[in-house]
């Protein structure tokens, strides 16, 4: 295999071109969102202009302890994203879904770097990026789960009080809103994963292939990262949801919605 | 006489307060007074899914604090305003609604019998998202007074109903509470109503009584 071709900068920046077409066709449709269009463009190319020093800092200078507070950060920035959007949830609700987020994320790595790839958990080459794919899908999965769970919640006070005042328990009231929750935040990962390879070749492999690894070592990692991706954005959801529903009835079994 | 609820003074949401109350077994115990009195707030008290900040509420000479709130909800059973019913036909929320109780549903001809008695005679596959407001709360009703429970507090049943069919409503209703030795509490706005059915009442008047 053929060692990736690098990228003249001077071509790079002609990739910017293709912006001014969805410029284009957002002025033409009246979409008012070009100014996000440039800021996101810009802060995307700032974000991974100071990721790709900082990596290429990292690996020729790998430093466990800079390793670990990379992760450390990345696992943070995920954990502020979710809780930033649901700030009016209780404190221990808020802790769970941290904690959610934090130990599957972590554990699950730690399994794929540590057993399944066999490379130590501190080498920044491999924990930096297997890390951000999984925390990344993570801080989806779990928001879209404790969105929709709070959004179903939110319209069904009347069934909520009715079971509540027929002697109903209040787990047994919210669990069907849980499972709901969490079949909504898997779905995007389990339709993702019937479609590889076929519509859509991913970034991990996609990234690999072009830098010269055979298509069939891509091929081990991508599945792999996809089963880890699966079962972290499952663990993390179920754990905040599941651990989390506990905060909202007190111990005479009343709501504290 | 002894009490089957008894109050002392209770505070609750930091602006209603209530007298001393007492209440007998029995009969039918109509609660009255103005919007805002906090008539709907007092049964959530009765039933424990709200706590006083102030006062202690016994049922049955025990402090409901030290009482299952489970068990009590399913003894002092609230059909509050607030009706919910399962899309689906009535019959399907009979099951539904016992599922969750994990009973034993009523049998096709006992659930026709309590929408009976609830003014509520429509087949039992009648789909309950077509029905109108007033007919949702007379399934819900139904459903509620199915479970039996030692006291049913009914928040307004009959605002919907024509004075025909609400004096309809609780002469039935009355009725088989009696038979089966349920005490009820109503809140009811309708005077009419109140003085033809009730055997004692309560009058809450905003702050006090």
């Amino acid at each position: 295999m053929k060692g990736i071709v690098e990228i003249q900068i001077g071509q790079f920046f002609l990739i910017y071109l293709l912006l001014l077409v969805v410029l284009l066709i957002m002025k033409r449709c009246q979409i008012s969102q070009s100014k996000l269009l440039i800021v996101a463009s810009i802060r995307m190319t700032v974000q991974l202009t100071l990721a790709g020093l900082v990596l290429t800092y990292l690996f020729e200078n790998p430093h466990p302890a800079a390793t670990l507070s990379y992760v450390a950060l990345m696992t943070a920035f995920s954990i502020v994203r979710v809780l930033g959007k649901h700030k009016d949830l209780n404190a221990r609700f808020r802790l769970v879904i941290g904690l959610s987020i934090a130990l599957p994320g972590l554990a699950v790595m730690a399994f794929f770097i540590g057993i399944v790839v066999g490379e130590s958990l501190l080498n920044p080459q491999y924990v930096i990026p297997v890390a951000g794919m999984i925390l990344g899908n993570t801080m989806t999965g779990t928001a879209l789960g404790i969105k929709s769970f709070r959004e179903s919640l939110a319209g069904q006070r009347a069934r909520m009080m009715a079971l509540l005042n027929l002697g109903v328990r209040p787990q047994q009231i919210l669990l069907p809103f849980v499972r709901k929750a969490l079949e909504t935040a898997l779905l995007p990962t389990l339709n993702s994963m019937l479609g590889l390879g076929i519509v859509a070749l991913p970034g991990m492999m996609t990234g690999q292939i072009l830098s010269g690894t055979l298509p069939t070592t891509a091929i081990l990692y991508q599945i792999a990262i996809m089963i880890a991706i699966c079962t972290v954005v499952c663990l993390s959801t179920f754990s905040s949801l599941y651990f989390g529903y506990h905060t909202l009835y007190n111990k005479r079994n009343q709501f504290l919605l | 006489m002894e009490a089957l609820i008894q109050t002392t003074s209770l505070r609750c949401l930091d602006r209603l307060d209530y007298p001393p109350l007492f209440i007998l077994e029995g009969g039918a115990t109509f609660i009255t007074g103005e919007s805002g009195s906090g008539k709907s707030t007092l049964f959530r008290l009765l039933n424990g899914t709200l706590s006083p900040q102030e006062g202690t509420i016994f049922y049955q000479g025990q402090d409901i604090k030290t009482r299952d709130t489970i068990a009590l909800r399913r003894d002092l059973l609230l059909a509050s305003q607030e009706v919910f019913l399962f899309d689906g036909s009535i019959a399907e929320n009979f099951a539904e609604y016992y599922r969750y109780r994990e009973a034993m549903c009523p049998s096709q001809e006992a659930m026709q019998g309590y929408l009976s008695l609830t003014c509520a005679d429509f087949p039992l596959d009648s789909r309950c998202e077509t029905l109108s407001g007033g007919e949702r709360q007379r399934v819900f009703l139904a459903i509620c007074l199915s479970f039996e429970p030692s006291v049913l507090l009914l928040d307004e049943p009959t605002a919907a109903l024509d004075d025909e069919t609400a004096s309809r409503f609780f002469r039935q209703v009355k009725a088989f509470a009696a038979e089966k030795g349920m005490t009820l509490l109503v809140i009811c706005h309708n005077q009419g109503l109140v003085a033809q059915y009730a055997d004692r009442c309560i009058r809450l008047e905003g702050r006090a009584m």
